[in-house]
């Protein structure tokens, strides 16, 4: 420390010498690379204007009066600087932490959805889940049982980021804890309801859409708790409804029934399921309607339901200023041709 | 975005809590330290208009259920009134027009 | 070399005389300008939180020394007492970014960065002592 600190004093007296012979503006570019290298030795302001006063008395041994008391001044006033400085790296330092444990919390939470997506036979399947920022209060569910039967969930934690996310893992363990009831879509959310209203806070709730889907009978079974309808979409009328389940969102009353509605899928009919940062998504025009989804949708429905979802999703995005307000959530499933 | 509340007290019990802005993440929490306390007193009549409220999201709706379970442990009412047609959609998904009595039309600033 | 000297702060006057005291003691043991003004600066804060938060209190500057081995250090330490409220939540204003008192708004973090060694004690409704020491190289 001692020796850097005789090597700047030695580098600042060859720059000011430099310079006071000859006011060109190169000394003046050296003078600003070495505002570089103090900067990267973290010395703080106070302590350049020290150096300055050092090297300005060893030069002119005879400074004017008040010069030298001049300085002293300065260097008072500079003090405050170099605190806010020391205080700016080390907050700097703080939020860098904090940024790699968030990281390590999102990448564990990834583990909480499906790695792939099931592949079953007379089925296209499109999944794209986008965090708003690093930890995501939506979640979707994939399973697939023997019989080429999918249970499908999507659901939607009040709020976003990290409270939101703490609550995810209670979904996914109680999906996991309820195997049979799989392709039960009301009693499903009736059990989930019944864990999600024992555990959570009075102000938080879920909303969620479950949904089975039986390929040798070509049934769509599906019951929803407050969740944000999604469409369906009639290939032999070309048009898309409103996919939407009445039921209260999970964690409000403790005994609640799901009404299950059914559908028959005809090939290239297909439902979509989103979260409300979909349908919320706001431009400076405003909210975009639900109609301009369904619009993007039709634009990109000869693609696989993949590309489907990539596309709306960076559509959508673009229209936002690539800043996502709430997490987003899209899944197609269509029935192949 | 901002929020604004007042309180305007009708009676020893009836109390409306005026609400201009919007109901996000960011302005929730103000909401909740203002609609909070009229709710927590006993035998309380807490009116919320939302007339001036152009939108809500999900952390808005929970401060609503917060208050409402709040005002139902003190023995208090909490009704909504003058919301918009995108914030009573939200109500109606969700079912939590079920559970919070919500007004059709703005009255209650003409009683 | 003066041992001990003691300011009452109850004014402005008050932290002004703390700073006197303190430069004048650290002028005396040895240390340079840039330390002078940091020594001054901590002196400075802690007298201003005994101004706003605890009305009446003192500053005690002395002089320290410190025997490790056959190596002999000079310091100087600062002790700021008051009969204040007391501090509730220590780790939350000794965190960055907690300073609320504007002016130079260091606040302890600012302090503790000034100075080598560092310590508070707080008891509520009877009053703080923070007392920090630079010692000189």
């Amino acid at each position: 420390m001692a020796e850097s600190k005789e090597l700047l004093h030695d580098q600042y007296a060859n720059i000011l010498r430099a310079y006071l012979e000859e006011q060109s503006e190169q000394g003046l570019y050296y003078a600003q690379q070495f505002s570089k290298r103090v900067l990267e030795e973290q010395i703080s302001p106070e302590e350049v204007v020290s150096l300055h006063l050092e090297v300005l008395e060893e030069f002119f041994p005879d400074l004017p009066k008040g010069a030298h008391e001049s300085f002293e001044l300065l260097l008072e006033v500079m003090m405050g600087y170099g605190l806010a400085y020391r205080e700016h790296q080390s907050l700097r330092d703080k939020t860098k932490e904090l940024e790699a444990e968030i990281n390590v919390a999102a990448n564990m939470q990834q583990t909480f959805l499906p790695d792939e997506i099931p592949h079953v036979n007379g089925l296209d399947v499109g999944v794209l889940s986008v965090p708003a920022s690093k930890m995501s209060g939506d979640y979707y569910h994939f399973v697939k049982d023997d019989h080429d039967c999918v249970g499908l969930a999507i659901a939607d934690i009040i709020g976003k980021g990290i409270p939101a996310a703490l609550c995810m893992s209670m979904i996914k363990y109680t999906m996991d804890s309820y195997p049979e009831q799989r392709l039960q879509p009301g009693a499903l959310l009736e059990n989930v309801n019944r864990v999600v209203e024992q555990n959570i806070a009075s102000n938080m709730f879920i909303t969620m859409m479950y949904g089975s889907y039986d390929s040798r009978t070509h049934q769509f079974n599906y019951a929803g708790a407050g969740h944000e309808p999604g469409f369906y979409y009639k290939a032999a009328e070309d048009t898309f409804e409103e996919l939407h389940a009445k039921g209260i969102v999970l964690g409000i009353k403790r005994n609640t029934d799901y009404k299950e509605y059914q559908l028959t899928v005809e090939p290239g009919d297909f439902v979509v399921l989103l979260s409300d940062g979909v349908t919320e998504c706001r431009t400076d025009d405003g909210f975009i309607e639900r109609e301009a989804i369904t619009r993007l949708i039709r634009t990109y429905q000869h693609l696989p339901a993949q590309e489907i979802v990539n596309h709306v999703f960076y559509e959508l995005e673009r229209a936002q200023g690539f800043q996502l307000r709430d997490d987003f959530t899209l899944i197609i499933l269509r029935r192949n041709v | 975005m901002n929020l604004s509340t007042e309180v305007i007290e009708k009676s020893d019990k009836k109390k409306i809590l005026k609400v201009a802005g919007e109901v996000d993440a960011y302005t929730a929490p103000e909401l909740k330290a203002n609609l909070n306390p009229l709710t927590e007193e006993e035998g309380a009549e807490v009116v919320v208009d939302l007339t001036e409220v152009s939108y809500i999201d999900s952390t808005g709706l929970g401060i609503f259920i917060g208050a409402l379970k709040s005002a139902e442990n003190h023995d208090a009412t909490l009704r909504l009134t003058g919301l918009n047609e995108r914030v009573k959609r939200l109500f109606t998904i969700t079912g939590l027009d079920e559970v919070i009595t919500i007004d059709d039309e703005n009255t209650e600033e003409a009683k | 070399m003066s041992i001990q000297s003691s300011v009452e702060v109850q004014t402005e006057w008050g932290i002004v005389s703390a700073r006197q005291a303190g430069r004048n003691l650290a002028k005396e043991i040895g240390f340079g300008g840039v330390d002078q003004a940091r020594i001054t600066t901590a002196i400075s804060e802690l007298a201003r939180n005994i101004y706003l938060y605890a009305e009446k209190g003192e500053i005690v500057i002395e002089a320290v020394e410190e025997t490790r081995g056959t190596q002999k250090k000079k310091g100087i330490k600062i002790t700021a007492k008051d009969r204040g409220p007391g501090i509730k939540n220590i780790r939350e204003v000794m965190e960055d970014g907690y300073t609320t008192s504007g002016g130079l708004g260091a606040g302890l973090p600012g302090v503790r960065r000034l100075m080598d060694d560092f310590d508070v004690d707080s008891v509520m409704e009877e009053g703080t002592t923070i007392t920090a020491i630079k010692w000189l190289r």
